[in-house]
């Protein structure tokens, strides 16, 4: 009797040893990869430090192909936790997949969401409910050759601020040195380069369901005939993100509108080369500055449970300003939390590097990437690209050329309304 | 008694035990099967499924059975008649550029017997580059901007076309690159091919006083028709394939869609924007239009095809 009681007591020992050391796995897909994937992988190894019964799984994917990647992973039920998505994909993946609204008080306190500026969390604001949190942001800003400036005989440390400026600071490059002026970014299917154009000048790109275009105003036609204009003088020549980038990298270019997240290549491909300012987002007439986030969100998938629990450990873990900043400071992607310099250490990186200043201060005037529906969505960006080449073309204005594509877009996109 | 003989070159049909069905070819077999059938039949067949409902592959939402609407959705999508057009392009063109072109190159690397290694090597190098590598490399060369072939054709006083930029140019950019990245490939299957050949036939015919154009004429060619069959039909299923990757990286179908095709507006439709019953009523098309070629050139070029030396 005695023998069978040690055995029970030493079998619950065990077991209450063996649930004492449980640690729960939670998986999560991402796309960073470089320094940037390291400086986030230490980031959860902290994480774990401090919440030992954690062990976060981290699966890299392409940028381009992690949304497909996390949908076939749900589809084959693989565990996924936690995904960065690719903001105008929020809307899509909140609709088709089990993701958690974070603000729902099921998953308890939610007041670690108010860290976040709230312009940052409209992105992922689906009627009142909140289902996903800013990481990975980026903001568009102005890059330029201080030599080039030099060169074609403008005052380097006179940052143009105004479109106008711009336009005449690309055409004396052009004319002073032949080599290009400006250029900016279209980036995948001329989205958001056009989103970010269109905005800053006032007009609506996407109604906030995503499935009317509204950017056939005033402002949206004369903003994209400027674009045009650009092309047609040859200050701007037609090429495509990675052959404006590589010029610019390379010293041939003297300004090149892009995202804060290519401030960190920019300034290593500089070194040695060339005198690199950064400046804000240039202003259109007399319109405040809005300009839309890139980059992406994150969201939680994780079932209700011991892996919901762990996850939102984690998300809260990713939202404290200490650990928000790390990661902007290491990345160069925008800091998220309200207030970064309250932090010494953002405010002393701050001090020493001036080049993330025009980011920072352009976190209040940023304006929530546009979200697409699923359907007609393909079909709306072949539109909008298409519109892109024929305004680079420049065979008709774009007081044509916008109202005909906006039609085309609506009717690709009234199959949602249709619902 | 009579003897009963197998005729010569006939083989005797192996004795059956008793009414036991023989069991040993099926195991031999039985692995092939089972991969063809779970990664080639089964996805067959359930995209064929999947091209009849519509699913956003979230698997917690039923899947609705939308009859032909992904085909009627796919025949009107903006896309499709760019994509179908290009897609012609692109198997028409592969064919002088990828299937007739590396039969002269092969017969002179083969001419050069042991010296045409180091040609051989050379050509084939490009087929082991990553495709993506090969992309992003000509997108820097072809840079409008301080590109190196622009400074080649600025140092001769000249001008090089802006050719991704171009409508018209675009697509028979993406064809020389993926050309450039696969010719070595069926150059060294017609030299396999040349390998075959007994020399004794050409000996022969050199003897009789046949000229080069007379023995690639009567010899080679005819004799190189089943390898030319395998690197026509691979060459044509492949072609729109084999041109995705430079279309994503260098121009994403554009511009103006002048270099999009069928299986990058697949892609874009499953993967891009996940309107999976599109994708696979796409898939489908593909699939029956890839078949009906490849059927109607076996039942037009094999009765041309020389098997036997």
């Amino acid at each position: 009797m005695k023998k069978i009681r040690s055995i029970i007591s030493g079998l619950v020992l065990t077991l209450v040893a063996a649930t004492a050391h449980a640690q729960t796995e939670i998986v999560f897909y991402h796309y960073q990869t470089g320094a940037p994937g390291k400086t986030l992988r230490a980031i959860l190894d902290d994480f774990q430090k401090i919440n030992p019964d954690v062990v976060v799984k981290d699966i890299y994917k392409h940028s381009e192909q992690i949304t497909g990647e996390v949908q076939a992973a749900l589809a084959a039920r693989r565990p996924v936790d936690v995904t960065s998505v690719i903001g105008k994909n929020i809307v899509f993946f909140a609709g088709a997949t089990p993701a958690v609204a974070l603000n729902d008080p099921k998953n308890g306190d939610t007041r670690w969401l108010d860290a976040y500026l709230p312009n940052f969390l409209d992105a992922g604001r689906i009627e009142g409910k909140i289902y996903a949190i800013p990481h990975s942001y980026g903001t568009p800003q102005l890059y330029y050759n201080k030599d080039i400036f030099r060169k074609a005989g403008l005052d380097a440390d006179k940052v143009p601020r105004t479109w106008d400026e711009v336009i005449a600071a690309a055409t004396q490059i052009k004319q002073k040195t032949g080599m290009a002026g400006v250029a900016h970014l279209h980036a995948s299917m001329g989205d958001y380069g056009t989103m970010v154009m269109v905005t800053n000048a006032g007009a609506t790109y996407l109604n906030k369901a995503g499935t009317k275009a509204e950017f056939d105003t005033p402002q949206g036609v004369a903003v994209l005939q400027m674009w045009q204009d650009m092309a047609k003088s040859g200050i701007m020549p037609v090429a495509n993100d990675q052959q404006w980038g590589a010029a610019f990298q390379a010293g041939q270019m003297g300004m090149y509108i892009t995202s804060s997240a290519a401030l960190r290549g920019f300034v290593a491909s500089a070194q040695g080369k060339f005198d690199l300012g950064v400046a804000q987002y240039p202003l259109w007439k007399e319109q405040p500055r809005r300009v839309n986030n890139s980059g992406a969100a994150i969201m939680l998938h994780a079932p209700a449970g011991p892996r919901r629990e762990a996850s939102l450990k984690l998300l809260r873990h990713l939202s404290r300003q200490d650990v928000s900043n790390h990661w902007s400071r290491e990345t160069g992607y925008m800091p998220l939390i309200r207030n970064p310099q309250a932090d010494p250490a953002m405010a002393k990186y701050i001090a020493e590097f001036p080049l993330v200043r025009p980011s920072i201060a352009q976190m209040a005037e940023t304006l929530p990437t546009a979200t697409w529906p699923a359907e007609g969505t393909l079909e709306a960006q072949v539109h909008i690209k298409n519109m892109l080449d024929e305004l680079w073309a420049a065979k008709r204005p774009a007081s044509a050329i916008v109202p005909e594509t906006v039609r085309k877009v609506n009717e690709a996109l009234s199959v949602n309304l249709k619902k | 008694m009579t003897a009963t003989a197998t005729p010569l070159g006939t083989a005797a049909p192996l004795p059956l035990r008793g009414r036991q069905w023989p069991l040993a070819p099926f195991l031999y077999l039985a692995p092939m099967i089972v991969l063809l059938a779970v990664f080639t039949y089964w996805p067959l067949l359930h995209t064929i499924y999947l091209s009849f409902v519509q699913w956003n592959m979230n698997p917690d939402q039923p899947m609705r059975w939308v009859g032909a609407a992904n085909y009627s959705g796919i025949f009107n999508s903006p896309l499709f008649d760019a994509a179908f057009r290009n897609t012609l392009i692109y198997i028409v063109a592969s064919i002088p550029l990828k299937v007739l072109l590396p039969i002269p190159i092969a017969i002179f690397v083969w001419t050069l017997a042991t010296r045409g290694q180091v040609y051989r090597a050379l050509l084939f190098l490009p087929t082991l580059f990553s495709f993506t590598v090969v992309a992003v490399v000509f997108l820097w060369l072809l840079n409008p901007i301080g590109g190196h072939f622009v400074q080649v054709a600025r140092l001769l006083g000249g001008q090089w076309p802006n050719v991704l930029t171009d409508p018209d140019l675009a697509i028979w950019t993406i064809l020389l690159i993926s050309t450039w990245k696969v010719i070595g490939f069926n150059t060294l299957l017609y030299v396999a091919g040349l390998a075959s050949i007994n020399r004794d036939y050409v000996e022969a015919m050199r003897l009789d006083g046949a000229s080069d154009w007379s023995l690639v004429r009567h010899l080679l060619w005819p004799l190189l028709t089943p390898t030319t069959l395998f690197v026509l039909i691979s060459t044509v299923i492949f072609a729109i394939q084999q041109v995705f990757t430079p279309i994503d990286i260098m121009t994403e179908g554009g511009p103006q869609n002048g270099t999009t095709n069928l299986f990058y507006m697949v892609y874009q439709y499953a993967f891009r924007t996940f309107n999976v019953g599109f994708g696979a009523a796409g898939t489908v098309i593909i699939f029956a239009f890839l078949l009906a070629i490849t059927l109607i050139k076996m039942r037009t070029l094999d009765r041309h095809v020389q098997y036997q030396q």
